[in-house]
């Protein structure tokens, strides 16, 4: 956290809702995108972000500034999403049903027509595949690679042990390659290693 | 086993936590098991799909939707502080009316005058206490005998009030406010 954080959260402590502006404006991508990744949905996963960030706020005074204040933030987000997975299970909702994408998942701009479709088409089978894992692993598998948390910092963000995140990674990998055998994904060879 | 042990190598390797003699075991145990290496290139595509799947991002007006949804952190502050000042005041009346108490009583004794019928005071009021605490027994042993369940109800609100002192003395014993520094 920069200095300028500090002073955003201090003043955001005594009430000024500007400061947690900057706070919000600096962290609203990775929390966007974890909920966005849990949930499958963009609808929700604005809700959950939202909410994460008023939790955040309304629990300032809990926060240790000796822990990563974005591993703090990205905790409270990734339990709410678990909580709300639970919720959806609870009132037999699917994740396979339709379920709102996100614009980026339609189209990139930026990108050639053919270049657009094929991220496209990836982007979906990224969160086709995250969908079909049970929720304490697809959230390993998302701090894994989205945010490049060591194992460490994954298991205090989701409250667990070292060997129980290795162990989910573990597992949830083999599965993914599976899932990915089965969607027809070329396999290929990592750089770098020499068979 | 060995195989069990090979995964373990493929999840380092992808880590890149690899230490050289691993990758060179690693390396060479799949050159000989075609069915390792499979699964070693579709864990690798796994690795690379998902390595190169950008951020998402939310709608442009996200952090004023957002500020527009936060609650008033000053009025809670200001709402927590009242409380906090009530409690301390609830807590500092008795010890204030004791005090006040032994500070008029001893005024009061100490005049030359005032002793003896200040001796005669106290033991008419022992004896005051004396009668009304038995006669409170007498009371509350007839009651007790009459009605038995006024016992289970004592104990549960003898339960109330140690619930309640515990919350009280959380509420005082709870940090001010956190100094990020």
């Amino acid at each position: 956290m920069n200095s300028d954080e500090f002073v955003w959260l201090e003043r955001a402590m005594e009430g000024d809702k500007e400061a947690f502006g900057q706070i919000i404006e600096a962290y609203q991508g990775p929390v966007y995108n974890l909920a966005y990744r849990m949930l499958n949905n963009a609808d929700e996963a604005e809700e959950a972000a939202q909410e994460a960030f008023i939790r955040a706020y309304t629990r300032l005074d809990s926060y240790n500034p000796e822990r990563k204040f974005s591993t703090w933030l990205l905790s409270i987000t990734s339990n709410y999403c678990i909580d709300i997975i639970r919720k959806r299970r609870a009132i037999l909702l699917s994740i396979d049903e339709p379920l709102a994408p996100h614009p980026a998942l339609m189209s990139e701009k930026s990108a050639g027509p053919e270049a657009q479709m094929v991220q496209s088409e990836e982007q979906r089978l990224v969160q086709q595949m995250l969908a079909e894992l049970e929720p304490d692993y697809r959230q390993a598998v998302i701090l894994r690679y989205w945010y490049d948390l060591s194992y460490e910092e994954i298991a205090e963000v989701t409250n667990s042990t070292v060997s129980a995140i290795k162990s989910r990674l573990f597992r949830a990998r083999r599965y993914l390659a599976d899932l990915g055998v089965a969607a027809g994904l070329e396999p290929i060879d990592v750089p770098g290693m020499v068979v | 086993m060995e195989h069990e042990e090979i995964f373990t190598l493929m999840m380092d390797a992808l880590d890149g936590e690899l230490l050289a003699d691993e990758q060179m075991r690693l390396e060479s145990h799949l050159r000989a098991c075609p069915d390792c290496m499979q699964e070693w290139q579709a864990l690798s595509a796994i690795d690379a799909l998902f390595r190169r799947t950008p951020m998402l991002s939310p709608a442009a007006d996200f952090t004023q939707r957002t500020l527009a949804r936060l609650p008033n952190r000053r009025v809670r502050l200001w709402l927590m502080g009242l409380v906090y000042v009530a409690l301390l005041a609830a807590g500092l009346l008795p010890v204030l009316v004791v005090v006040g108490t032994a500070v008029y009583l001893v005024a009061s004794f100490g005049e030359p005058a005032a002793v003896g019928s200040g001796l005669q005071l106290l033991v008419k009021g022992v004896q005051l206490i004396g009668v009304v605490g038995g006669a409170l027994l007498t009371g509350a042993t007839r009651l007790v005998i009459e009605q038995p369940a006024i016992i289970g109800w004592m104990l549960v609100m003898v339960g109330i009030v140690f619930l309640w002192s515990g919350v009280y003395r959380q509420l005082l014993s709870a940090p001010a406010r956190r100094q990020i520094s």
